[in-house]
């Protein structure tokens, strides 16, 4: 994994961007941190914060001219925020006594200041706290400048007087009614280390950098008026500090320029969208500052501008809070260590790669392509954690074995004689198609490893329904995808997948394969780019439905789009079209289409992580109150299971009059891996007509299996054929542990990584089901 | 990982009918290779692992490896 390339990505998101207000304040006042502690009331917390910024803050706090109003977001939806009307408020309630600080031993320099403003003190402070020796020279008798013409505009004479009181108190040399002309500093230039000029004019032109305020190659530094060239009292305190700052750097004999692109008024990159604020007016102020309840209530205007488009729309994010840039922080860290403990294993593995991240994202960020990537990276170094994914791989397995995979060319017009001369099945459309068969595969019908799982039912009929509409020969492909792997960030598995699936492409004389799954769509898109692949539900669209009488009520659904077709608006489309002709109102979710969000079953969260992909199902399922439509087999079986009424669109399309479509429990894990084997056997025995060679696993033992124990199950991930197959061998073997005062037998066996336990009672000639559990660890029995 | 489980002593093998004992039995997963007492039958080495060993302590200690 390029981890150079991963950072990168991580500092493009704008995230951790500091608001417009902050950025474009001089001293960078957190405004966010500010105004979130007024609106607790904590006042003294806010203060510390104007402490750590603002240069006398008593005094600035007090009279700035308080820049970050004019760029206030909360000014296009009801007014900027008073931010320095809070800033008094917050002087007036949070004050508290400052500790004592121990000033430093002075012995880093000598250090001149001329001008005794606010600039110049600003300068003289900083320093003076960093240890340099400072002798302050004012042309007047006394300090402070221009901040005396606000007495009593803002500031009282005591409070001024208290605050230049402050500056003397220091060991720093001040002399007063010492005006500098050019020639004394020349002087001074030569007698001290640095000498900084903080006075509003000048008597000849000078050349500073305006980002050092450094007088060309000399020892002088300019700040104040002379450089601000604005009545701005928080620009003055600003020059004065960043002076300040070079001087250090200057006489530390470390780069004057390094990283200070963002010292003073800069323009943030943060892009923020109040639109979806209302407006609220400013609180207006009852009395000369505003009292602690109002200085609340206008805080809580406050937005916090922050860009979380991503993390609004995702509750992956959120059920950590991560941000993009935090997560791939985590992600370095975790691909660098070597020793010691994965801890971001778990989260990266509860994401659901669907993609929303990116779509939400105008910068284009892909926490879905990062993670997936990552996957893939932990995999190839043997990090992944196996019980992560084992469950669904081995699933795909099955798939992909003689009990699901089947291929075969659609019934030759040979075979199928006998049907043509039978009237009544000669007029069926099917009959017509294997009429019109020409022994060339022009489409192989794809149903993928879920759909025949949940509707096993239903694959015949569709089948039929493509032979008598499409023109030219459809055969049949069964068998899984490999999207398992594909999340699992299992390259090779995939890579072996992909050629199977090309080889049987290669060997039908390259047919377009008619896919159901929106996962099989995402997959065959993504890694078999040469297959031309059509959709069912577009077929439908273009064919005409199967079936004439569906409608049973008429009602408004909502439909959420699989987010495996989140770049398929073409595939939306059909949908809508078939829900529509079905007599079907459709009101559409908040995030629907290429915006929609996850099931809860991509990326194998469900495998992986059960709590998060329980989140996912809620939230997704909170978000409307119709019932839902889907068109993907796991988000119909996640949605149910979550308690929501939810309609796949094969229950509309091929009703059954087995009760409620719409709250049908979908089957187990178990079930699951029975339907795909009887799908193969239905198609080979009705469809083929042919003998399968292999036949239906029967159970062997008679098994009672309260509620409870069927829940843990399926929690556990553990399938009949595991507990047949530990109680065969503790039947078999006597390999087991009995408890005469329950009567109760305990067994194990060890399938391939996975050792199986089964509590169970006997009665007659059937197994009543305690309890089933596994572990991973192997145990040596020795 | 040791481990004694609340009703182990009604447990017993049911292929060699006798008593469980507990002794040092070796556990192994990916990197890791230790050590632990557990209950077992004394003459077949059938070990006993209850449900709340297997989905607690044992669990922990998978995912602790799994992290390595
Ligand atoms: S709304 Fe708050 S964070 Fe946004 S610019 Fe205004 S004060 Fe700053
Ligand atoms: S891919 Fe989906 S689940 Fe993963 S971070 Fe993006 S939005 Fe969240
Ligand atoms: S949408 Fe997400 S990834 Fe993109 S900039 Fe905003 S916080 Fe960062
Ligand atoms: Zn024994």
């Amino acid at each position: 994994m390029n981890l150079d390339k991963l950072l990168e990505t991580g500092d493009r998101c704008i995230h951790k961007e500091p608001p417009t207000c902050t950025a474009q304040c001089p001293v960078h006042l957190e405004i966010i941190d500010f105004l979130a502690e007024v609106e607790k009331s904590n006042f003294q917390n806010a203060y510390k914060l104007m402490e750590k910024k603002m240069p006398f803050h008593k005094i600035i706090g007090r009279i700035c001219d308080h820049p970050c109003e004019a760029v206030c977001e909360r000014n296009k939806a009801g007014g900027s925020i008073r931010i320095s009307e809070l800033e008094k408020a917050v002087l007036e309630y949070g004050t508290y006594k400052p500790k004592k600080v121990w000033p430093l031993p002075k012995n880093k320099g000598k250090v001149a200041i001329i001008g005794g403003g606010l600039s110049g003190l600003t300068a003289a402070v900083d320093l003076d706290k960093k240890g340099y020796t400072i002798t302050i020279y004012e042309k007047s008798d006394r300090l402070g400048g221009r901040l005396w013409d606000f007495v009593d505009k803002g500031l009282t004479e005591a409070l001024l007087q208290e605050e230049i009181k402050t500056v003397k108190d220091k060991k720093m040399a001040i002399q007063l009614e010492k005006p500098i002309d050019e020639v004394r500093l020349e002087a001074l230039l030569t007698e001290y280390d640095a000498v900084y000029l903080g006075t509003a004019t000048w008597e000849s032109p000078l050349k500073w950098n305006s980002s050092t305020f450094q007088v060309e190659a000399s020892t002088l530094f300019v700040g104040g008026q002379l450089v601000t060239k604005t009545e701005s009292i928080i620009a003055s305190a600003s020059s004065g500090r960043r002076a300040a700052i070079s001087i250090e750097r200057y006489l530390s004999k470390v780069s004057l320029t390094d990283s200070r692109e963002r010292e003073g008024v800069f323009d943030t990159p943060l892009h923020f969208e109040i639109s979806k604020h209302v407006a609220l007016p400013p609180i207006e102020k009852s009395g000369e500052i505003y009292n602690p309840e109002e200085a609340s209530a206008e805080a809580a205007r406050c937005v916090k501008c922050q860009c979380r488009k991503c993390i609004e729309g995702c509750v992956h994010l959120r059920n950590f809070e991560m941000s993009p840039d935090a997560y791939v922080r985590q992600i370095n860290h975790s691909e660098r260590i070597i020793l010691g403990t994965h801890y971001a294993n778990k989260m990266i593995n509860s994401c659901a790669e669907c993609g929303l991240c990116k779509e939400e994202c105008f910068l284009d960020i892909s926490m879905n392509d990062i993670i997936h990537e990552t996957r893939e990276s932990m995999v190839e170094r043997g990090k992944m954690p196996a019980s992560a994914h084992d469950f669904a791989l081995k699933d795909m397995a099955f798939s992909n074995s003689s009990r699901f995979s089947l291929v075969r060319k659609q019934p030759s017009k040979e075979e199928s004689k006998d049907l043509f001369y039978y009237p009544l099945i000669s007029f069926s459309d099917y009959v017509k198609g294997l009429y019109k068969g020409t022994g060339k595969t022009e489409y192989l019908f794809y149903p993928g490893c879920q759909l025949p799982a949940s509707y096993p039912d239903d694959i015949k009929s569709i089948y039929e329904y493509l032979v008598g509409h499409i023109k030219g020969d459809v055969g049949i492909y069964l068998g899984c995808c490999g999207a398992p792997a594909d999340w699992a960030g299992q390259q090779a598995l995939m890579n072996e997948n992909v050629e199977a699936i090309k080889k049987v492409w290669e060997e039908m004389e390259r047919p377009t394969f008619i896919l159901a799954c929106s996962s099989c769509i995402r997959i065959f898109k993504k890694y078999l780019p040469e297959i031309a692949i059509a959709s069912l539900w577009d077929i439908y669209v273009e064919k005409g439905l199967p079936n004439k009488d569906h409608i049973k009520t008429p009602q408004t659904l909502s439909i959420h789009d699989a987010c495996g077709t989140r770049e398929n608006s073409d595939l939306h489309e059909s949908v809508r079209k078939i829900v529509a002709k079905l007599g079907y109102g459709i009101e559409e979710l908040e995030y629907t289409k290429d915006r929609t969000k996850c099931c809860g079953y991509g990326g194998l969260v469900y495998y992986a992580n059960r709590d998060q992909s329980n989140a996912f199902v809620n939230e997704r399922i909170g978000e409307s109150e119709n019932d839902l439509l889907v068109y993907c087999a796991m988000c119909k079986d996640l949605f149910v299971s979550g308690g929501k009424r939810t309609y796949h669109l094969l229950d509309l399309l091929y009703p059954k009059d087995d009760g409620e479509a719409a709250t049908r429990k979908m089957p187990t894990l178990s079930e699951r891996h029975h339907n795909r084997s009887r799908v193969k056997q239905i198609l080979l025995k009705e469809i083929w007509r042919e003998e399968p060679e292999e036949t239906m696993r029967e159970d062997q033992f008679k098994l009672i299996i309260p509620d409870d124990v069927k829940q843990k199950i399926e929690d556990r991930y553990i399938l009949m054929e595991d507990i047949q197959a530990v109680l065969q061998n503790a039947e078999e073997n006597n390999e087991r542990f009995c408890n005469p005062e329950t009567g109760e037998y305990l067994a194990r066996l060890r399938r391939d990584n996975v050792t199986f336990w089964v509590k169970y009672e006997k009665e007659e000639n059937a197994f009543i089901l305690k309890s089933v559990y596994s572990h991973r660890m192997e145990i040596v029995e020795e | 990982m040791k481990h004694e489980s609340t009703d182990q002593t009604k447990w017993y093998c049911d292929k060699c009918q006798r008593e469980l004992e507990l002794a040092k039995v070796k556990v192994k997963y990916m990197e890791g290779n230790f050590e632990v007492d557990l209950m077992k039958c004394p003459s077949c080495n059938q070990v006993f692992i209850d449900e709340t060993l297997a989905l607690g302590k044992m669990k922990e200690v998978e995912e602790g490896l799994e992290d390595k």
